[in-house]
């Protein structure tokens, strides 16, 4: 994972974003490893065009698919696409167009915090918005990170840290 | 270090984390089996601080996965 080089390269293009996921978890205080970014991106037009030529230098390929199968990750594809679990030369990034429990970006960016990260400030799911993802998402795994964060939230209201 | 931090609030962070309210979501994740003791070091970081630890911990969870992939690939 190459988080300030992937932050600085979305950044740099002006592609719209919220970090969320087991980054912004752990950006946010958690003390969970994760391995990937994940990101909910604009599906405007425009940001699309962006995303694409973001990333057009770090081999973008679908992960956990066969290395034959042709795949372009070009703003028709993001366009006909939403989410996309992607293996890069910055390491495995997922673009979600869509967050289960809040929706798409503009939702999203409402429930962010922003976070000064490497000297520049970034959109990052807030500790509210992390809980209702991982509810939504209802998945079993997703209990111990959403007590992790109650208490996190807890200890954050009562401190005012 | 997270410099925004007063030593007030420090001193009650580690109350709360040492000693949980009986009924609350601090309490009832200490219970779960969430070391609050973690979460306390992380907000002594600031984000870039954190960041950079995200960074290292994947490198290591990556170099864990790789050793043992190989190690079973060699039993």
């Amino acid at each position: 994972m190459k988080l300030e080089e992937t932050l600085r390269v979305l950044y740099d293009e002006r592609v719209e974003f919220v970090l969320i996921g087991g980054a912004a978890m752990q950006l946010q205080g958690s003390a969970r490893l994760t391995e990937d970014l994940d990101f909910c991106y604009a599906r405007s037009r425009k940001n699309i065009d962006r995303l694409a030529r973001a990333l057009k230098g770090y081999r973008p390929r679908l992960r956990n698919a066969p290395e034959d199968l042709p795949f372009r990750f070009d703003a028709e594809t993001i366009q006909r696409g939403l989410n996309f679990t992607l293996l890069t030369d910055l390491g495995a990034l997922d673009f979600l167009g869509e967050v289960s429990g809040l929706g798409g970006y503009e939702a999203v960016k409402a429930a962010a915090d922003k976070m000064p990260i490497y000297g520049i400030e970034h959109l990052v799911l807030s500790i509210s918005g992390l809980i209702k993802a991982k509810q939504a998402a209802g998945r079993e795994k997703d209990m111990d990170a959403i007590k992790e964060l109650r208490g996190l939230l807890d200890l954050r209201k009562k401190t005012g840290i | 270090m997270n410099r925004n931090m007063t030593r007030e609030q420090r001193k009650l962070a580690y109350e709360l984390i040492t000693n949980p309210p009986h009924g609350s979501k601090l309490a009832e994740a200490k219970e779960w089996g969430v070391d609050l003791t973690l979460l306390f070091e992380n907000l002594k970081l600031t984000p870039t601080e954190r960041a950079l630890k995200l960074e290292q911990g994947a490198r290591a969870l990556h170099e864990l996965r790789t050793a043992g992939v190989k190690h079973r690939a060699n039993s």
